[in-house]
């Protein structure tokens, strides 16, 4: 348990690194950390030398072997995208679902399913009053899931939620979420200290490639105004830009103008399919009302199966070629950042030094 | 009448503990005795978790200032462990007595952390190396049977006036206590006056 | 109340500030006005007990330059007035001091001055009387209790006689303690009022005339001299023609008579004891000068006495011959931080006389000295002040500080004197970086957040109190505004002037007779300026600093008021007090998640912390029932209960 260490080693190591995620492990655990436009701030240390926000950290350290183990029993062998029982192409049978999701619906359908069902009492969304700025929240029926629909692209504090809702009389909890946000709560449940974690039923996790900070909202309301917004979308490549969906008209940003609103801690990020989660979901390039979608732990693939049976979602095959880009993608996303934690010296990820090498010297192509 | 004159009776506490309140009883007490009394005081810090002294002196020939001299005190009354050993440091002799309430207040120095609050029997062991005799009194429990454990005050009053030690009559006291309180608070604190004087009458002199 | 006995020649206990009041009930006072400020809040606080059976009026003034005006006002109209004030007060009243002075007095004017040696409880060792000496104005300095009544009824007596006010200064320690005072006869005169100065105008001129008034003020000082001589309050004490002597005023004389008896010097050493000490009384000084080859000054703080009789030692050099002065330039009065600073005492007088005459003291013998020391050392730990258990202070500067760090910038909050002062210290987080007078927390917060041309670009939030709000803090305000500088100002507003001992202020609704008197809101005071202004209650911590960190991200001139009642005064009006305890079994102590945030950071002196348990305990004797801590404890450990 050398890993574990205190909020001194949380601010030198992370937060003074500009590597917070944002996504809320640290806080709502005590009265000493805050969380401030997605980024934790230690009003005052507490003085212990060790502790679950160092532990739980998304950034603090990620053993990717002993995480690996500990949730698929072994280690990947899919260096692209992770441990996984299979991948797929899915979407929302239910069209009410399907039209007001971001892409296929999956994550909605299967997230009602899972408490229609009673697989969760609760699930851990983002909802937002603006469908710009997330506000994570707790959903227990299908039209509290509906009023979390779509993608919001900017950090939502989603694990402080989960930490509110373990609190809670809630007795199994589901959440939607991020990589980063994944591998914390992962983390938790992995950790020697005693959160009420094993409250966590079910995790299906995001694809994510970056993430903006809260400062866009305001460089968003600059291009569209006071407009209602109804959605936003990074359409998968090759089409590099950032969709402002108002309720009068579409506004489309050149993702290269909004870059620099990106999460500093995203450059370091090895993980865009979510490697950690029950069931990755994302989006599919030229099929806007699919999702693709990456089964990977037994308990996601028994969960797919009751979903599928009740006919809660349809699935195909995903295209080979796809499969590839997709793959393509994560691999690039993994080299850039060890490039970047090479360059920096940050020490916060562990990987296998074969994985490590394969990767630098990856050139394209699967 | 008078042993020592000026008798020199020092009363300690921390804020908020009614050291003003039990000086004046026992100065206007020493006045209706027919006694020159000058009470010295400083409340600055009374509420504010800071120690506060009162300085007490009767005599039967003048007037004399309100601070007492180094070593000079005859009578220590403490409302709190540390704040008479600290009072004993300053102002006690061989020859002082002390009559104490051992229940402690905490400095917030010693909540927070940063200094230890050394286990009460040792507080007292340490003033009992310094004065002539020390009568260790529970008087927040005896106040709190009297009805509210904020009339320690008056409790040690009671034991005080109860000794012997002052040249102070219980009834002269009663009297300034009924003028001292609202109504309604008399007879309550008449009740821990009368509490304190009857634990010290059942002990031994020391 | 002993002050309002009517039986003349009756001895009672009176506190030194009890017993000023008596002295002008006895000289039969019209008007006293004041603000509050240890160690003189006690005399109009006793004067307003009194005033409406007596039948005379009482404010207290907003400051000490609007409660001196007033004074000279019903002065000027011929009425007897004073006003009380502290040390640091006569500096904000000195303005008007400097010119009524000259414009002079029909009715006795009296300025009491309430001196801090050792700050007990302020922040100067100022020593006014060095006022009256820049004034021109005649001094009295009571040694007693009873001098304490007598000087203050005198003091009018003066004042009308001489035409201009006269000022008495008292100390801590006088005003604090109590002795026995005989009582003169309380007379009430009728007097009225009426608008008729003298030259037609009340002014202390300009041009020729401004000297020709300050010409006479001069000549009326030499009056005053003249009475000074023949004062009752003025004494030589001891030998004859002794070679030593001791000139003191003030609680000297008290602390000079029990040394010299301790040390038995009695048949060697004479007092001069000085009652009147602006101007001196030269020929009574002098004489005693003559027969004293060797003089020890004892006062307190400043070496007022020393310095002005050295100057007449020297004129006099021819007739006196050669003197050996000791005091606070020769060291030998002293306290444990220095010559001229900290507070006098009987040991301080007897280690000056031991140290110039050949005798030796020792008040316990050295063993037990350093026993005594060295149990202290090891047993009774450092009792640091604090905010009272319930004050909302400690829930105002939490925000504060999380505020700064949600911020990021580094900001820097200055204050000024009052119970919030104490967020210098643990008790507040160590929040606060500056503090001076009253109103310096946003006069200085005005520049330090206007000076980005220099490269100083930090958020700067500025605290006052509410009383002090009113004192002295509107002009920076509007200076700040005017001027356009970045601020965010935290009004603590506890509805009372609570380091004083909870007086009213204009925002409350009540006067210094606790009768009924229009509020002046401070929000629409702040609004009326044009600034923006939010209200919150500190207690909604998370609200608070949200609303603090919201207003520092904006430029410009804000101001929110933290409104909750102080600890002391909701504890007074209500009957029952919360019963809070905290559940053992959901107290994480010191574990992650918590770490005694009640009793090590949050350090209320009513949450304490069970050694043997490690876990975290309710002081209910302590404890005020605010609830602060169940509101704020991680664990949801700490349970309030209401007591019906
Ligand atoms: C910041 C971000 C970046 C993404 N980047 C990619 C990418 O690069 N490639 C890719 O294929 N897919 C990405 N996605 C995922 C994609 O946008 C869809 O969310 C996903 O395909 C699921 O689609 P759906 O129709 O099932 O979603 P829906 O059924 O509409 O459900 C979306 C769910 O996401 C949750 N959610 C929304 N915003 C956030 C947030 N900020 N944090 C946490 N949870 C949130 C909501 O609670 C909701 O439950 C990203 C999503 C986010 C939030």
């Amino acid at each position: 348990m050398q890993n574990i260490k205190g909020p001194d080693d949380l601010q030198r190591n992370v937060l003074d690194e500009e590597l917070c995620t944002g996504c809320g492990a640290c806080t709502n655990l005590c009265p000493y950390i805050d969380m401030v436009k997605a980024n934790a701030i230690i009003i005052e240390p507490c003085g212990l030398s060790k502790g679950r926000c160092y532990n739980f950290c998304p950034r603090s350290y990620i053993d990717v072997p002993s995480l690996d183990k500990s949730i698929f029993g072994s280690y990947r062998e899919d260096i692209a995208i992770g441990s996984n029982i299979y991948v797929m192409k899915a979407r929302a049978k239910d069209e009410e679902i399907r039209s007001a999701a971001q892409y296929g619906g999956v994550v909605s359908a299967l997230i009602i399913h899972a408490l229609q069902t009673g697989k969760i009492d609760a699930a851990v969304l983002a909802t937002s009053s603006d469908g710009v700025n997330p506000k994570p929240t707790i959903a227990r029926s299908k039209k509290e899931v509906l009023e979390c629909v779509g993608s919001k692209y900017i950090v939502s504090p989603t694990v402080s939620k989960v930490l509110d809702a373990i609190k809670g009389e809630m007795g199994k909890i589901g959440v939607v979420c991020t990589p980063c946000q994944m591998t914390a709560i992962r983390k938790m449940q992995d950790s020697p200290f005693e959160t009420g974690e094993e409250k966590i039923s079910l995790g299906i996790g995001l694809f994510c490639t970056w993430c903006f900070s809260p400062d866009t909202y305001e460089y968003i309301r600059s291009l569209v105004g006071s407009a209602n917004i109804l959605k936003t979308d990074i359409p998968p490549p090759p089409a590099n830009i950032f969709v402002i969906q108002t309720d009068e008209r579409r506004v489309e940003v050149p993702l290269d103008e909004i870059r620099k609103f990106i999460m500093p801690s995203c450059a370091v990020c090895f993980d865009m399919t979510n490697e950690f989660s029950d069931i990755s979901v994302g989006t599919v390039e030229g099929e806007e009302d699919w999702n693709t979608v990456i089964v990977r732990t037994r308990n996601g693939e028994r969960f797919l199966k009751s979903a599928k049976e009740a006919a809660i979602i349809e699935t195909k095959p995903l295209e080979k070629e796809k499969f590839n880009h997709l793959c393509e993608a994560s691999l690039n996303r993994k080299k850039r950042a060890l490039k970047e934690i090479d360059g920096r010296k940050i020490t916060y990820l562990t990987i296998r030094d074969e994985e490590r090498s394969k990767i630098i010297s990856w050139n394209g192509g699967i | 009448m008078i042993g020592d004159d000026p008798l020199n009776i020092i009363i300690t506490g921390v804020g908020g503990q009614g050291n003003v309140v039990a000086s004046r009883i026992i100065a206007s007490a020493a006045v209706n005795e027919g006694l020159y009394v000058s009470v010295g005081e400083i409340y600055g810090a009374s509420q504010r978790g800071g120690a506060v002294t009162s300085y007490v002196r009767l005599s039967g020939e003048m007037q004399y200032g309100p601070i007492i001299p180094r070593g000079m005190a005859h009578i220590i009354i403490g409302f709190e462990p540390i704040e008479s050993l600290r009072a004993i440091g300053n102002f006690g002799s061989k020859k002082t007595r002390a009559i104490i309430n051992p229940r402690p207040i905490y400095p917030v120095d010693v909540l927070s952390g940063t200094l230890e609050y050394p286990p009460v029997e040792e507080v007292l062991k340490a003033i009992k190396e310094l004065v002539y005799g020390v009568q260790v009194i529970e008087a927040t429990e005896l106040a709190k049977k009297a009805g509210d454990a904020v009339m320690q005050n008056i409790v040690m009053v009671g034991c005080v006036v109860g000794s012997g030690l002052i040249p102070i009559e219980i009834e002269t006291t009663k009297e300034i206590i009924k003028e001292s309180f609202a109504k309604e608070r008399v007879e309550a604190n008449l009740k821990a006056f009368k509490s304190g004087v009857g634990e010290i009458k059942g002990r031994k002199a020391v | 109340m002993h002050v309002e006995i009517d039986e003349p020649g009756r001895k009672v206990l009176l506190m030194g500030n009890e017993a000023i009041a008596r002295g002008a009930i006895e000289a039969g006072v019209d008007f006293c006005s004041g603000y509050p400020g240890n160690p003189a809040s006690e005399i109009l606080e006793t004067l307003a007990g009194v005033a409406k059976k007596l039948d005379f009026l009482t404010e207290w003034s907003v400051n000490e330059i609007v409660a001196l005006e007033a004074a000279g006002a019903a002065a000027c109209a011929g009425l007897r007035a004073m006003t009380v004030m502290k040390n640091m007060g006569v500096d904000v009243c000195s303005d008007f001091l400097m010119t009524v002075n000259m414009s002079g007095t029909k009715g006795g004017f009296v300025l009491i001055s309430g001196d801090d040696p050792a700050v007990h409880s302020s922040n100067s060792e100022l020593d006014t009387r060095n006022y009256a000496r820049f004034a021109d104005i005649p001094l009295l300095e009571p040694a007693t209790t009873q001098e304490a009544k007598d000087m203050t009824k005198w003091a009018f007596d003066l004042s009308e006689e001489l035409g201009v006010l006269c000022m008495v200064r008292t100390v801590t320690r006088l005003s604090h303690s109590s002795g026995l005072v005989s009582l003169g006869p309380i007379t009430r005169e009728e007097r009225s009022a009426e608008f008729a100065p003298l030259l037609g105008t009340w002014t202390s001129g300009s041009g020729d005339y401004t000297c020709m008034f300050h010409d006479a003020l001069h000549g009326k000082l030499k009056t005053a001299q003249e009475k000074f001589e023949e004062s009752q309050f003025n004494w030589y004490t001891g030998k004859e023609d002794a070679e030593f002597i001791i000139i003191t005023s003030g609680t000297g004389w008290l602390y000079s008579a029990e040394a010299v008896k301790l040390l038995g010097l009695k048949d060697e050493v004479g007092i001069l004891k000085l009652g009147t000490t602006w101007p001196l009384p030269e020929k009574l000084i002098a004489k005693h000068l003559k027969h004293a080859k060797e003089v020890l000054f004892v006062e307190e703080i400043d070496p007022f006495l020393e310095q002005n009789v050295k100057v007449l030692a020297a004129e006099l050099a021819a007739d006196i011959g050669p003197i050996k002065f000791y005091g606070k330039k020769s060291n030998h009065i002293r306290s444990e931080f220095g010559a001229g600073v900290g507070e006098l005492d009987v040991d301080t007088v007897m280690r000056g006389l031991t140290e110039t005459m050949n005798v030796t003291y020792i008040p316990r013998d050295q063993d037990y000295a350093e026993k005594a020391e060295k149990l202290v050392g090891s047993y009774a730990p450092n009792r640091s002040m604090a905010f009272c258990a319930g004050c909302p202070h400690r829930a105002s500067f939490w925000a504060i500080k999380r505020a700064l760090k949600w911020d990021g910038r580094d900001g820097i909050v200055t204050g000024d004197i009052g119970c919030y002062s104490m967020a210098q210290l643990p008790t507040g987080f160590m929040v606060l970086k500056s503090m001076h007078c009253m109103g310096a927390g946003i006069g200085t917060a005005t520049r330090f957040g206007n000076l980005k041309r220099y490269g100083l670009d930090k958020p700067v939030i500025a605290v006052s109190g509410d009383s002090t709000f009113y004192h002295a803090c509107i002009p920076a305000l509007i200076n700040a505004r005017w001027n356009k500088s970045n601020l965010l100002y935290v009004i603590l507003d506890n509805k009372t002037t609570a380091m004083t001992g909870n007086q009213p202020h204009p925002g409350i609704g009540i006067d210094a007779l606790g009768e009924p008197s229009p509020v002046t809101p401070i929000e629409d005071v702040c609004k009326g300026i044009g600034v923006e202004v939010r209200k919150c209650d500190p207690f909604d911590i998370d609200e608070a600093t949200q609303n603090l960190y919201e207003m520092l991200q904006t430029e410009g001139v804000k101001v929110i008021i933290f409104s909750r009642e102080c600890a002391l005064t909701e504890a007074q009006k209500r009957k029952k007090k919360p019963r809070v305890y905290v559940d053992q079994d959901k107290c994480i102590g010191d574990e992650c998640g918590c770490m005694r945030f009640c009793t090590r950071v949050l350090n209320c002196p009513g949450n304490i912390w069970d050694y043997t348990k490690g876990k975290a305990k309710i002081d209910e004797v302590v404890c005020n029932g605010c609830g602060l801590c169940a509101k704020l404890c991680p664990a949801g450990a700490i349970i309030v209960e209401e007591v019906v």
